[in-house]
C-alpha cells in the first residue's frame, strides 16, 4: 500500500523532472548558436498561470510549452502562481511589472483588468493560423463564448481567448438505480423535478445535497429559475433604484427556493457543515443530485465509488445554460504580446488542448474535442445556440454585499421568499449609494 | 468556616479537574492533526476521527513536493531567520541608546516607536503592496523580509529598551575609563551580558516572522517566494477546480506547525517568559 | 498609547542600577550621548520607511479614489462617509468591536480563574505550557481543523453525545461562525494572557497574602484586595494588548470561512478582512482608497478604545 502510494508522485515528478529537462535542452538549442538559421526567431515571454505546478492543467501547458520552445525557439518564463493571481495582476500592471501572458476566468479578467482598460484586445489573435491545422483561431472558438462577455472600456469582448469553459448544472449518478427509477427521463418543468424528488424521498432518499454555506453554488437555483423567467440578474442588480425586486417573476423564482428549503428536500445536516462535507456525502451516495460546476467531476473522481456513472442536467425551464471560461489575457502593457500571441494560437491547436479533456477532466472550447466521458451531457448542454455568464455577469461586489448573506437566510430556512426580496432590494439601495 | 472551606476545596478540584480536560483537549488536537496527516483523502473525508492504516509516509512525500511545501518551507525559514536577525540586531544598538540616554529626545523616540505596537497591520498592508511594487520588489525575498524587519521595529526596540535598562552600566563605566569606544562597549562589555535578551528577541520574532499570514500572501505569489501560511492557502483554494488531497495538507500543517512544537519543547520557558514577563515589567 | 507603558514607575530590580554615579560630564554620559544618534539611526532609518511612511500613505490614499492602476481621484473625506453607509463596513466594525469586548471580558475573566486554579496544582507549569501553545499556531489550522471537528457527525458531536446532549448545535452554520472565531481566539489567547497574570501574580510577596489570612480574609477577599491591586498594572497593560491584537485578526477568519480564493461571508467579517476585500477583490477592480479608509477608521479605533482604557483603569501605583 504504502508502495503504490510512493510510486505516483515519483512518477510526476520524473515528469515534471524529464520537462523540465526538455525545456534546458531546448533553451540551450535556442539561445546558443541560433542553430535554427531564423534570425527572428527565440526571444522569450513571461505567463503568470493560476495553475500550480502540481496541477493537471499545469501539466498540459508545461506540455504544450515545451513543444512551442523547440517549434519556435521561443522561451516561456512561467510562474505557477495559484488562483490568487487575479488579485496581484492590477498592482503589478500599475508598477509595469505586468507579465506578458496570464490566465484566469473571464470573471476575474474582467473584473480585475479588463473592465479597467487594462487588456489587450486580442481580435488579432483570432485572425492567427492554428499551427498544423490550416484553419483561423475564430474558426474554432464559437463566436457565443465572445458574444456572452461584457465589453471593456475600449468596446472589445476579446479580452480573454478560452481555453478551458465551465458549465454549471445538476449533478447525478446515472447508475443510481434509485433515481433512474424516480427519473426516467428529464423532467421537464419544475414541478416534475420536485414529483423525482417526491420519489427518492418515498425511498427516504435526499433530493438535493448542498454545502449549506456557500451561496454561490446554492444561488445556481436562483440564478437558474430566474433565468427560466425571463428576469436578467445583471439587470436586476445594476438597475440603481432597485425596482426590479418588485417583480412578481423574482418573488415566484425565490417562492421555488424557498419550497425546496421547506419542502425537506435538501440533505439534512446541509446548513451545519463547511465544504467539502456535502461534496462527500453525495459523491458517496447519499444525495442524488448535487449543484455545481463542471469541474465537480475532477473534485470528486478520487472519492466515487466503482460503477458511477456521471450525469447532467439543467434545471427544467432555463432557456439557456451557463458558461465561465478559463483563459488567457493579455495586459496591454506587455512588453512581448506577439509571442504571447502566438503561443495563445499554439496551444488551440488539437493536439496540445485535447490533454485540457484527457488529463485534466474537463471541457474545452474547441467542440471537436470530445469532453471527457463524464462532462458528455455538459458539453451538448453548451453546444446550444446561445450561453451566458453564471448569475448573468453580475459583477463587483454586489453578491458578497446585497444577495449572499439574505439568500443564504433563505436557504437555511430563516426568512421567506418575500422577506427575501425585501431585505435585497432595501440593502441593493445602500449598495448603489455606496458605489462610485 | 468549615463547611465553606470544603465548598471552596471542591470547587478548586472541579476546575483543576476542567483544567486538566482542555489540556488533554489541547494535545489530543496536536495528536489528531499529525495523525490525520498519514491518512488518505478520501478517508479523512468519510470519517475525520480515525487511526492510519498503514501509515502513509507518502503525505510527506507529496506535500514536500508536488505541493510545494518543501521549497515553502526553505523560504520561510530563510526569511523568518534572516528578518529576526536583521531586526534585533538593527533594534539592539537602537535600544541601548534609548535606555541609556534620558533626554527628552530620547523619551520623545521612544514613545514613537512604542506607538507602533498599536497600529494594525491591516493598515501598511496597501501602502507596503503599493511601495514594494513600485521599486521592484513584491514577490521577492529581500521585500518580505524587508516588511517583516519594519514590523519588528515596535516591538523589539521596546522589549530590548526595557531590557538594557535593567542592566547596570557599572561595567560600561568600567569599560569607558579602559578607553573602549562607544561601539567596543557596546559589542564587548553590553551585548554578553544581554545575550538572553537578545536571544529571545530574536525567538520572538521568528515565531511571528514563520506565523505571519496577511502580508506573506498579498507580497508574495510565485511558487519559489511564498512562505508556508501562503503555500497552505493556496494549497486550500485548489479543493476548488481540481480538488484536494486531504492527507497532504494535513501533512502540510504538521510541517508549519513542528517547528514550533519544536521550539517550544526546547525552548518554552524562555518563549513564555519572553512574551509575558516583558509585558508585566 | 502603548507608550504610556513606558512612563509607570518599574518595580526596582534586586540589583539595582546606580545610574547616576557619574556626573553629568562624566566620561562615559558624553560617550553616551556621542553614540546616540549613531546608534538610533538604522532602526529610525528602518522604522520611519517601512512604518511610518506607509502609515502616512494610508491616510493620503484614503482621501482619494484609486483602483492601484489608474490615475488617483481626489474624494476628501467622501470614502469615510461612504464606509458608515456601507452595511458591510458597519458589520464588520460591530465585530471587530465584538471581538474585543466580548471576546476580551470572557478572556480575562478565565485568565484569572485558571491562574488560581493553576497556582495550586500539582505539574502547573506543564500545564501552562500546554496551554500557552496555541498562541504559537498560525490560526489558518484552527479553520481547518474546525471543519472536521465540528462536522454533524465530527469528533466533537460524538463526544457530546456520549454526554447525552441529542441535538447539538449546528456548530459550522453561517450564522454560527463567529461565535466559533470567537470561540477559537478565546481558546488559544487564554493561555497566553493567563501565562501573563500568573507571572505578575507571582511576583506578589506571600507576606501579604498571610497578612490577609491572618485578619480572616476568605479567597475571594484575597483576590480582591490583594491579587487585583497588586497586578491592576499588568491587567491594564494586557488590555491594551487584547485591543491591539483583537483588531489584527485575519487568519482566523480567512479560513474559517472560506478560502484565500473565496471569501467568508460578511456576517463573519472584520475590519482586516474588509480592508483586504477592499484592496484585493476577487473579480472586481481594487477600491483601495476605501481599504485605506476603512485601514486608517480601525487604527483611530484602537487609539479611542486604548485612550478610554487607560484613562478607566488608571490607579495609583501600588508599592509594596
Amino acid at each position: 500500500m504504502p508502495r503504490t502510494s510512493l510510486s505516483t508522485p515519483t512518477r510526476i515528478v520524473g515528469a515534471a523532472a524529464a520537462t523540465a529537462l526538455v525545456l534546458g535542452l531546448s533553451a540551450c538549442g535556442s539561445s546558443g548558436t541560433g542553430a535554427s538559421g531564423d534570425a527572428k526567431a527565440g526571444g522569450s515571454f513571461t505567463y503568470w498561470s493560476m495553475w500550480r505546478a502540481e496541477e493537471p492543467q499545469a501539466q498540459v501547458l508545461k506540455a504544450a510549452i515545451a513543444d512551442f520552445t523547440t517549434a519556435t525557439g521561443i522561451k516561456v518564463d512561467v510562474n505557477w502562481a495559484g488562483r490568487d493571481i487575479s488579485k496581484k495582476i492590477g498592482p503589478s500592471i500599475a508598477a509595469n511589472q505586468a507579465p506578458d501572458l496570464w490566465d484566469q476566468a473571464n470573471d476575474a479578467i474582467f473584473g480585475s483588468v479588463a473592465s479597467a482598460g487594462q487588456a489587450l484586445d486580442l481580435s488579432p489573435v483570432l485572425g492567427l493560423q492554428i499551427p498544423g491545422e490550416n484553419v483561423p483561431v475564430s474558426q474554432v472558438i464559437p463566436g457565443k463564448y465572445f458574444d456572452m462577455l461584457p465589453k471593456d472600456p475600449g468596446g472589445s469582448n476579446h479580452y480573454v481567448i478560452p481555453y478551458e469553459v465551465a458549465t454549471t448544472g445538476l449533478y447525478y449518478n446515472a447508475a443510481d438505480p434509485d433515481l433512474a427509477a424516480a427519473m426516467p427521463a428529464a423532467p421537464a418543468d419544475w414541478a416534475a423535478l420536485l414529483k423525482v424528488c417526491d420519489t427518492l424521498k418515498a425511498k427516504s432518499k435526499p433530493c438535493f445535497a448542498s454545502e449549506g454555506e456557500d451561496p454561490w453554488t446554492n444561488g445556481l437555483y436562483f440564478d437558474y429559475l430566474l433565468n427560466g423567467a425571463g428576469v436578467d440578474v445583471s439587470k436586476l442588480a445594476n438597475d440603481k433604484s432597485s425596482a426590479g425586486w418588485d417583480d412578481p417573476a423574482v418573488l415566484a423564482a425565490a417562492q421555488k427556493v424557498e419550497q425546496l428549503v421547506k419542502g425537506g428536500y435538501l440533505i439534512p445536516g446541509y446548513d451545519a457543515t463547511k465544504y467539502p462535507a456535502q461534496e462527500t456525502n453525495w459523491a458517496g451516495g447519499k444525495a442524488a443530485f448535487l449543484m455545481n460546476g463542471s469541474w465537480v467531476t475532477a473534485e470528486v473522481a478520487k472519492q466515487i465509488p466503482a460503477g458511477w456513472k456521471f450525469g447532467s442536467m439543467l434545471p427544467p425551464g432555463t432557456k439557456s445554460p451557463d458558461a465561465t471560461l478559463f483563459g488567457f489575457s493579455i495586459p496591454k502593457k506587455a512588453k512581448h504580446a506577439e509571442a504571447a500571441e502566438k503561443f495563445i494560437a499554439f496551444f488551440l491547436q488539437k493536439k496540445e488542448l485535447a490533454g485540457i479533456s484527457t488529463t485534466a477532466g474537463n471541457i474545452t472550447p474547441r467542440e471537436d474535442i470530445p469532453a471527457p466521458a463524464e462532462l458528455a451531457d455538459a458539453q451538448k448542454a453548451l453546444a446550444g445556440a446561445t450561453v451566458r455568464l453564471p448569475f448573468d455577469g453580475v459583477a463587483g461586489n454586489w453578491s458578497p454585499k446585497v444577495l449572499d448573506q439574505h439568500f443564504l437566510d433563505l436557504w437555511h430556512g430563516k426568512s421567506t421568499a418575500a422577506q427575501f426580496v425585501a431585505k435585497c432590494k432595501a440593502d441593493q439601495v445602500t449598495y448603489w449609494q455606496t458605489q462610485g | 468556616m468549615q463547611t465553606q472551606r470544603r465548598s471552596a476545596g471542591l470547587a478548586r478540584r472541579i476546575a483543576t479537574a476542567l483544567v486538566w480536560c482542555v489540556v488533554a483537549a489541547d494535545l489530543l488536537l496536536i495528536l489528531w492533526i499529525a495523525l490525520t496527516s498519514l491518512r488518505g483523502s478520501s478517508d479523512i473525508l468519510h470519517q475525520a476521527f480515525g487511526l492510519p492504516a498503514p501509515p502513509r509516509v507518502g503525505n510527506y512525500l507529496t506535500a514536500l513536493r508536488d505541493g510545494g511545501f518543501g521549497q515553502a518551507a526553505l523560504n520561510s525559514v530563510l526569511v523568518a531567520v534572516v528578518s529576526s536577525l536583521a531586526a534585533v540586531a538593527i533594534a539592539a544598538p537602537c535600544a541601548y541608546a534609548l535606555s541609556r540616554r534620558r533626554s527628552r529626545v530620547s523619551s520623545m523616540l521612544t514613545m514613537t516607536f512604542a506607538m507602533g505596537l498599536g497600529v494594525p497591520g491591516q493598515v501598511l498592508v496597501v501602502p507596503l503592496f503599493v511601495g514594494l511594487a513600485k521599486v521592484n520588489l513584491t514577490d521577492s525575498h529581500l521585500g518580505l523580509i524587508l516588511v517583516y524587519i519594519g514590523l519588528a521595529m515596535p516591538f523589539t526596540v521596546f522589549m530590548l529598551t526595557g531590557f538594557f535598562a535593567g542592566i547596570p552600566s557599572v561595567l560600561e563605566e568600567a569599560a569607558v575609563l579602559d578607553g573602549a569606544g562607544p561601539v567596543r562597549t557596546f559589542v564587548q562589555v553590553v551585548l554578553p551580558v544581554a545575550r538572553g535578551g537578545l536571544i529571545t528577541a530574536f525567538l520572538l520574532q521568528f515565531i511571528s516572522g514563520w506565523n505571519e499570514t496577511l502580508f506573506a500572501l498579498v507580497l508574495t505569489h510565485s511558487q519559489d517566494q511564498i512562505t508556508l501560511p501562503v503555500a497552505l492557502a493556496e494549497f486550500v483554494a485548489t479543493e476548488q477546480i481540481n480538488g484536494m488531497d486531504y492527507g497532504t495538507m494535513f501533512a502540510g500543517v504538521c510541517i508549519i506547525l513542528a517547528p514550533m512544537i519544536a521550539l517550544f519543547s526546547w525552548m518554552g520557558t524562555r518563549i513564555i517568559q519572553g512574551m509575558t514577563v516583558g509585558i508585566g515589567k | 498609547m502603548a507608550a504610556t507603558l513606558l512612563d509607570k514607575p518599574r518595580p526596582a530590580p534586586a540589583r539595582a542600577p546606580r545610574r547616576h554615579r557619574g556626573g553629568a560630564g562624566s566620561p562615559l554620559i558624553r560617550q553616551q550621548r556621542r553614540m546616540f544618534w549613531p546608534f538610533t539611526a538604522p532602526a529610525l532609518l528602518v522604522y520611519a520607511v517601512m512604518f511610518l511612511a506607509p502609515v502616512g500613505y494610508a491616510v493620503w490614499t484614503s482621501l482619494y479614489k484609486w483602483d492601484g492602476m489608474g490615475d488617483m481621484q481626489w474624494r476628501g473625506l467622501h470614502n469615510y462617509q461612504v464606509l458608515l453607509q456601507d452595511p458591510s463596513f458597519r458589520t464588520s466594525l460591530v465585530n471587530t468591536l465584538k471581538l474585543m469586548f466580548v471576546g476580551g471580558t470572557v478572556t480575562f475573566v478565565i485568565s484569572f480563574a485558571l491562574t488560581l486554579v493553576l497556582r495550586e496544582m500539582k505539574a502547573r507549569l506543564f500545564a501552562r505550557s500546554v496551554l500557552f501553545f496555541p498562541c504559537l499556531v498560525n490560526g489558518m489550522v484552527f479553520g481547518i481543523a474546525a471543519g472536521f471537528l465540528f462536522s454533524p457527525t465530527g469528533p466533537v458531536n460524538q463526544a457530546l453525545h456520549f454526554l447525552g446532549v441529542t441535538t447539538p448545535p449546528k456548530w459550522l452554520s453561517t450564522d454560527n461562525l463567529l461565535p466559533m472565531v470567537l470561540g477559537t481566539l478565546i481558546w488559544t489567547a487564554t493561555g497566553y494572557y493567563t501565562s501573563i497574570i500568573m507571572a505578575a501574580v507571582d511576583q506578589i510577596p506571600a507576606y501579604l497574602y498571610e497578612a490577609a489570612e491572618l485578619d480572616g480574609a476568605n479567597a475571594w477577599q484575597r483576590f480582591r484586595h490583594v491579587t487585583l491591586p497588586c497586578a491592576w498594572d499588568v491587567i491594564s497593560v494586557c488590555a491594551v494588548l487584547w485591543t491591539v491584537s483583537s483588531v489584527k485578526i485575519f487568519e482566523l477568519i480567512l479560513l474559517f470561512g472560506g478560502t484565500s480564493s473565496a471569501y467568508p461571508p460578511v456576517s463573519s467579517w472584520n475590519t482586516a478582512l474588509y480592508v483586504y476585500a477592499e484592496a484585493f477583490p476577487q473579480a472586481t477592480v481594487p477600491r483601495l482608497g476605501m481599504a485605506t479608509a476603512a485601514a486608517v477608521s480601525s487604527l483611530l479605533m484602537v487609539t479611542v478604545v486604548t485612550l478610554v482604557l487607560r484613562r478607566l483603569m488608571r490607579r495609583d501605583p501600588i508599592e509594596y
